[in-house]
């Protein structure tokens, strides 16, 4: 039975993986929520929090897992003056435009890191409990995988009972369902706009912090990534954050099976077949009702 | 003749005829290799950004015109190099490959925008690295790259400065066809698309058609500069050509010269590529950074380029 425990391993990589890009995913689904734009440059900022996280571990000798912290909020504080003093300068102008700003952003970001990091070499945070596994008959469960998959779950958690429970989370869904209509009521669309921006972006922080704990990772990985989380969102629905839940898992365990028949050098090509094969068979999503 | 001179683009007429005329003369005052090369490469840039350009008129903003600069590329050297044709040949043969790619792609995402068409458009060409890398490897020698043939064999220093005019035709031309389509109903139909779709339909215009022949056209072109790059400057390639970065350029030289313009793209390749080149001596993560900056100042606050600023400068009666 040798081949169904790889099987099983596979799946839970999978699983694991997916909750990883699920947070990103749903960074980016935040963000295109509520002001309708999607930033290309997302893997970047992921990528910038993964680092903050390494740099707290590798220097100050924190906890990993309370690194994440450190960089969820350094990472709030840069997405909000990404907001105020990039995207929002040319909201209402051509939509290429945010094509070309994230762009730029992808310029700085890597290239500063790469400047930050010298030498760049693939670095990886290593864990407390890093090599150290539940045996469970006849597979072995990782505690890394176990505290990720937790840490994902609890994070949906606290973000949707943001959304639902609280003021700014309701002005938030608010915007998000008309903008016209939200600011109207008295509700300062530019000021959500800079809070949605820093909740994605740090969104994307805790992605890049647990990505950096099961692979290696240098300021060029994020590229990658983001397109995955971009097609997860399309394939869940844009919007819709259950879909870019489901749409993650479903990815993950895609990707984990594809690569394991397929090969390593088919990771990245699988994503964007998906991507193709889910825009061109219907392009609203699997559970969005999103306008292409 | 009284009425172009005086006319509504005189001065601009002006200086154009006279920064041909030295870029003519240039390499007999310098016939300095290096600054040759730098040149032949902007040329053959300018093409590719001129092509890069022409799609986003029609409003399709390509994320992924790495693929078919290195299709066309590929496409040529492996006809020149398997079938012994001459790669004067070959640079117009090779080049259909990326056209008929591209009229695969222009069918995928006809129905897309801005976003989706440039995410499918950049994994486009990520799955073209792959497959060219990996099982066609046989053919295209994987990462290990292949040899291309030289356009002319000379004396190293005879032939920087002949591959210099025949890239400087090469791009004049181009920069002639595509002034020529601009003016043409095909120019008036893409950018009425660009500019609302809608009203553009029902006006008569035949969305998939002219989206089509703009991605086929575009795309010829992109490969057209990629096989006249392998068979001049770099003479090997690899699929590193296919690289995200090589996407990116066109986009970030159309964009700072003026988008939708003709001569815009090349300004843009001359000033940033020259500006590059300078910079490169500080560092290449500072002056991509540099660069970055200047890509997002120039979304922000020139959003239509540098182009209008010059003829505010040439022209200031007129504007």
């Amino acid at each position: 039975m040798v081949e169904s425990t790889i099987i099983i391993q596979i799946i839970l990589w999978g699983l694991v993986i997916g909750s990883i890009y699920s947070l990103l995913a749903t960074g980016l689904n935040v963000i295109f929520g509520v002001m309708k734009i999607v930033n290309f440059a997302h893997g970047e900022i992921m990528i910038m929090g993964a680092y903050i996280s390494f740099w707290f571990w590798s220097i100050l000798n924190l906890n990993p897992y309370i690194a994440i912290i450190f960089s969820m909020l350094s990472l709030m504080m840069i997405g909000i003056v990404i907001e105020r003093f990039g995207f929002r300068l040319i909201r209402n102008t051509s939509k290429l435009n945010e094509i070309f700003l994230s762009l730029g952003l992808i310029f700085i970001i890597q290239n500063g890191l790469g400047l930050a990091a010298t030498p760049i070499r693939p670095v990886k945070i290593i864990s407390p409990v890093q090599g150290m596994s539940l045996s469970l008959g006849i597979i072995d469960l990782p505690y890394d995988f176990m505290i990720i998959f937790l840490v994902a779950i609890g994070i949906m958690i606290v973000l949707y009972g943001f959304l639902f429970y609280t003021k700014i989370g309701k002005s938030l869904r608010a915007v998000s369902q008309n903008r016209v209509a939200a600011m109207l009521v008295g509700i300062n669309a530019s000021k959500v706009d800079m809070i949605t921006f820093g909740i994605g972006s740090s969104l994307a922080a805790v992605a890049g912090s647990l990505f950096g704990m099961l692979n290696t990772f240098d300021p060029y990985t994020g590229t990658i990534p983001a397109i995955k989380a971009f097609a997860i969102i399309i394939l869940g629905g844009l919007g819709s954050i259950p879909g870019a839940l489901i749409g993650s898992i479903a990815y993950g365990v895609t990707e984990s099976l594809g690569t394991f028949i397929l090969g390593g050098a088919w990771r990245d090509a699988i994503a964007f077949a998906l991507l193709i094969v889910v825009l061109i068979i219907r392009p609203k999503g699997l559970f969005g009702e999103g306008k292409v | 003749m009284i009425k172009l001179i005086n006319g509504f683009k005189s001065n601009f007429f002006k200086l154009g005829l006279i920064m041909l005329v030295f870029i003519i003369i240039f390499p007999f005052i310098l016939p300095d290799q290096y600054v040759l090369y730098v040149l032949t490469t902007i040329f053959i840039l300018s093409i590719n950004a001129m092509s890069w350009n022409l799609l986003a008129s029609s409003g399709q903003a390509s994320l992924g015109h790495a693929a078919f600069f290195g299709l066309g590329a590929y496409g040529s050297i492996l006809l020149a190099n398997n079938f012994s044709l001459s790669p004067w040949f070959t640079i117009f043969l090779g080049p259909l490959i990326p056209a008929i790619m591209g009229l695969g792609v222009g069918l995928l995402v006809v129905r897309l925008r801005e976003w989706f068409l440039a995410m499918v458009t950049f994994g486009f060409a990520v799955i073209v690295q792959t497959i060219i890398a990996n099982p066609l490897s046989w053919l295209t020698n994987g990462w290990n790259g292949l040899r291309a043939s030289s356009l002319i064999v000379l004396t190293p220093n005879l032939r920087f400065i002949v591959i210099y005019f025949i890239v400087l035709v090469a791009m004049l031309s181009v920069y002639f066809i595509i002034h020529k389509t601009f003016n043409s109903k095909f120019g008036l139909a893409i950018t009425a698309i660009r500019d609302n779709e809608l009203a553009a339909n029902v006006s008569g215009i035949s969305l998939i058609k002219y989206k089509l022949l703009v991605f086929i056209v575009s795309s010829y072109i992109a490969g057209f500069a990629g096989a006249l790059e392998v068979h001049t400057i770099s003479t090997f390639i690899s699929p590193e050509i296919f690289s995200p970065l090589n996407s990116f350029w066109p986009l970030i030289f159309s964009i700072s010269g003026g988008i939708g313009t003709t001569f815009g793209p090349i300004l843009g390749t001359f000033l940033i590529r020259t500006f590059w080149e300078i910079l490169r001596e500080i560092g290449g993560f500072e002056s991509m950074i540099i660069i970055g900056f200047i890509l997002v100042l120039i979304v922000i606050f020139l959003p239509k380029g540098l182009l209008p600023i010059l003829k505010k400068v040439i022209n200031p009666q007129r504007s």
